[in-house]
């Protein structure tokens, strides 16, 4: 048969790979495919606009092997940038589950999530064993709706979502579980061979293939949701959204009680804090799904901790992580916005454990939390005396140094994040080396700033020093500031203040 | 000393005051006057959700709030100066962000910023030369050919210059003088036929942008502040409309220069006041654009909390100033207000928010 196209991975969205379409790529499209090799490094630093300009080109032949390693290797900044991509079936099969699909290389996991190499056998088994002429008739569908028009979309989605749904449980819910009806009619069309072979007997993947099933099935009811919890992430649940999520379950459990579990998956990983929702649990109506309520929560509760548990092993993984070396993937505020993520999902659900009737998972998330500290003691702390003391010029005979303003900028933003671990300190068991890394700070920057000072009428006398000087002072005074607070700086302003005659009467 | 919150309907601009673009959260964007006896004082918003503001003599507030060093250095310097007209304290704020204290993106906007009014002064003093040189039928291409900056355009300036004082009856001194005065009261509305627009007509331009954009959120975007949205159009298009038509008589007054160099006793007096009045309908107004601007990648969600922070520093017109009372239409929006009010109690609370101060000084960056 010829496949319905495939079309292209998405940016942030579903697919991983293009479905190989049969048929030559034109001569064209050929040309600008032999010169691809080495294209995907330059894609890394060309301005955004021309980026989204190349994905759209390459769009066009990418079923080329090139174009698709194009698209693979490019896949970090087609996440950033998130350009407009051309719809494809495969990608508007991937709608429902596509916020617990994996990320890529990010600290950010969703809870129960789907691995990305489900996607290929998963629209392979779709197009192989799905109803072929209404395949057919969608895929023209597709190509015929603009990339921006999400109801035609969803509107195939429509159709697409139960019927991939019940070719996928036939095809695959047989292999194991023997012959049914359906499953001998499935055979009859070879169903049962398709699973066997694109599923290589992989039992994981068979798992998580028939997981996604769960959501197709639920697709629409997904969709509506998604709306109403957007933007992704969601800083914090409001009443709104409590009780959007509180009518999709409804929906979900009228159809079927377990479809309210894939639907909370979907609403956990649509917020910044996953174990936001665990908190929220008790107090909702999952309608039809009312009796299924304590196991659903247990079982969302574990799946939280085992993503925290996780998240927390990737942080300790990094090869900085507790060496105080430089982190080249995090820059400390970086790292201190994952630390506060993660901490408060270890908090949400600490707080739940005795409803969640689990006393190992305390021990877990005390592993987490151990994780956590480790990296915010590798990543803040232990680089403060290089990320902040360094910006400040060491004073030098002569005209005085400018300021470098990027090293000043880097300078303040790692004395921001050094304040903000204040909130984590208590939490992590970090209060007294926080203490004692802001006091060394407030000293190293006290010494440089004053032996500035000393230096200052000499640098004034120089051409041009006084202001160049006086930058460095002010900037000096600023981080003083940033670490150890406006009451402390003021005497080293008021210092400066004297020092330069600024303001002084007369 | 500091007395208790009082209504506030400020009826002039000046007793509504001017905008003070500081970086501690709860003072960002209050307003200074100049208020008994002369004195400075501060008016800063009732810390409760009243309506009413407290009136704090200025020489008080850093005792009574803790402020950014960024902050003090500008109180004093405002003190120090006296400044109390929208283009001092931004002159001041421009002094006081160059030093570094609200960052080095603030710093080099501020130098940026600083360059750019030096720049434009010249720009409007040379096009008012041309001008004046025009009315009395003196074009010269020669001088055109050698620009103002040569030797030789500057001696063929001067020449021309003479002659056009005689044709004007006036000394040639003075014609100097009054032109170089023309300039300064012009330079920030910017002359019709500039290349480049005067920074309040730039100003003029971005509100026109935020109303739009403020219409387009209110009618687009399901949410409590949506009428808080309405409202900021609302308050925005009247300003719009009344500062293009000071604008349009400016730009007409200045256009017939001879009539004003002749007039001058009366003439000056109108346009300077017609250019203190750009400079007081748009106070403020920069801040805000910016700070939506700002906002443009953020969701609906950050939008709307931004929105309801732009409320509370909106600047609403005195009710000398405007046929409507924009004062009391607000009070209608505030009960809309109040329930999407969240962010506004961090800006409240007094505390030191480091990530309040970090979007006020990124908001800086964009409009020093």
């Amino acid at each position: 048969m010829t496949a319905p196209s495939s079309g292209g991975s998405a940016g942030g969205s579903p697919e991983k790979d293009g479905f190989e379409k049969d048929g030559p790529v034109n001569d064209g499209s050929r040309s600008a495919a032999d010169r691809l090799p080495g294209l995907e490094n330059r894609l890394f630093d060309i301005p955004e606009d021309k980026f989204v300009e190349v994905v759209r080109l390459l769009e066009r032949v990418r079923d080329h092997p090139d174009v698709r390693e194009t698209f693979a290797a490019i896949r970090p900044r087609l996440v950033q940038v998130r350009p407009q991509r051309r719809p494809t079936l495969k990608r508007i099969l991937c709608l429902p589950f596509e916020d617990v699909l994996e990320g890529f290389g990010s600290a950010e996991i969703p809870p129960g999530r789907i691995e990305r190499r489900v996607i290929e056998p998963l629209w392979r088994l779709v197009a192989e064993c799905g109803d072929r002429h209404q395949l057919d008739q969608l895929d023209r569908q597709v190509q015929e709706t603009a990339p921006g028009n999400r109801n035609a979309l969803r509107n195939i989605g429509l159709r697409l979502w139960p019927m991939a749904a019940q070719a996928i449980r036939v095809a695959v819910g047989q292999t194991a579980a023997g012959a049914t009806a359906a499953g001998q009619a499935a055979v009859g069309q070879g169903g049962s061979g398709q699973a066997v072979r694109l599923l290589h007997g992989d039992e994981d993947l068979r798992r998580q293939v028939l997981e996604v099933v769960s959501f197709l099935e639920i697709g629409p009811i997904i969709e509506a949701l998604k709306d109403a919890l957007s933007p992704k992430p969601l800083p914090a649940l409001e009443p709104a959204d409590i009780a959007a999520i509180e009518q999709a379950a409804q929906a979900a459990a009228c159809q079927s009680p377990a479809s309210v579990f894939p639907l909370l998956l979907v609403a956990a990983s649509r917020l910044a804090r996953p174990a936001d929702l665990l908190a929220v649990m008790p107090g909702l109506d999952l309608g039809k799904a009312r009796r299924e309520q304590p196991a659903i929560f247990a079982r969302l509760g574990g799946l939280v901790v085992a993503n925290l548990e996780e998240r927390g092993a990737r942080l300790a993984s990094r090869p900085d992580s507790g060496s105080g070396a430089a982190n080249a993937t995090a820059s400390p505020e970086e790292a201190v916005a994952i630390a506060e993520r993660l901490v408060a999902g270890v908090l949400t659900t600490s707080a739940l454990i005795d409803a969640l009737a689990e006393p190992a998972y305390r021990e877990r998330l005390g592993s987490v939390k151990a994780a956590v500290r480790s990296m915010v003691t590798g990543t803040v702390l232990d680089t403060a005396p290089h990320g902040i003391l360094s910006a400040v010029p060491v004073p030098s005979a002569g005209r005085p140094l400018p300021v470098d303003e990027d090293a000043q900028a880097a300078a303040e933003d790692h004395a921001r994040a050094l304040r903000r671990c204040e909130g984590l300190a208590d939490a992590l068991g970090l209060r007294q080396p926080l203490k004692d890394t802001l006091a060394s700070m407030e000293r190293g920057l006290l010494d440089r700033a004053h032996a500035l000072l000393a230096q200052y009428p000499a640098a004034a006398a120089e051409p041009d020093g006084a202001e160049t000087a006086e930058m460095a002072l002010f900037y000096a005074l600023r981080l003083l500031e940033m670490v150890a607070g406006p009451a402390k700086a003021d005497r080293l302003r008021e210092a400066i203040m004297a020092a330069t005659g600024e303001f002084a009467e007369g | 000393m500091v007395r208790g919150a009082v209504e506030y309907a400020p009826s002039t601009f000046e007793e509504r005051g001017a905008a003070v673009a500081f970086t501690t959260p709860l003072l960002s964007q209050t307003r200074v006057r100049r208020g008994d006896r002369s004195k400075l004082e501060v008016l800063i918003p009732s810390l409760s959700q009243g309506m009413g503001i407290y009136v704090v003599p200025w020489k008080a507030v850093p005792e009574m709030v803790s402020m950014t060093m960024h902050d003090r250095y500008l109180h004093d310097l405002i003190v120090k100066e006296e400044a109390c007209s929208p283009n001092e304290i931004r002159r001041a704020t421009l002094r006081a962000a160059r030093r570094g204290l609200a960052g080095p993106k603030a710093a080099q906007a501020a130098r940026r910023a600083l360059d750019e009014d030096e720049e434009q002064g010249t720009l409007t003093h040379y096009l008012l030369i041309l001008a004046i040189l025009k009315a009395v039928g003196l074009e010269s291409p020669e001088m055109l050919k050698a620009g103002i900056d040569t030797d030789e355009g500057q001696r063929l300036t001067r020449q021309l210059m003479t002659r056009a004082a005689e044709s004007l009856r006036l000394d040639a001194t003075l014609l100097y003088a009054r032109l170089a005065e023309v300039a300064a009261v012009a330079a920030p509305v910017g002359l019709a036929r500039s290349p480049r627009p005067g920074r309040l007509v730039r100003c003029l331009v971005d509100l026109t942008a935020f109303r739009d954009a403020m219409a387009d959120w209110a009618r687009t975007v399901p949410s409590d502040a949506a009428p808080v949205a309405g409202f900021c159009a609302e308050v925005a298009q009247h300003t719009i409309g009344i500062g293009e038509r000071v604008l349009a008589d400016f730009h007409r007054r200045l256009e017939a220069i001879g009539p004003l160099m002749r007039d001058w006793d009366g003439e000056i007096v109108r346009v300077r006041g017609q250019s203190a009045r750009m400079a007081w309908l748009l106070d403020g107004w920069s801040h805000i654009t910016a700070a939506w601007d700002v906002m443009q990648a953020e969701d609906q969600r950050q939008q709307a909390a931004t929105i309801n922070e732009l409320f509370r520093i909106l600047p609403l017109l005195p009710t000398q100033e405007s046929s409507r009372d924009l004062m009391e239409e607000s009070r209608h929006v505030k009960p809309a207000h109040r329930r999407s009010v969240r962010m506004l109690e961090d800006w409240r609370t007094g505390q030191f928010d480091i990530d309040a101060i970090r979007r006020i000084e990124a908001v800086k960056a964009r409009a020093p």
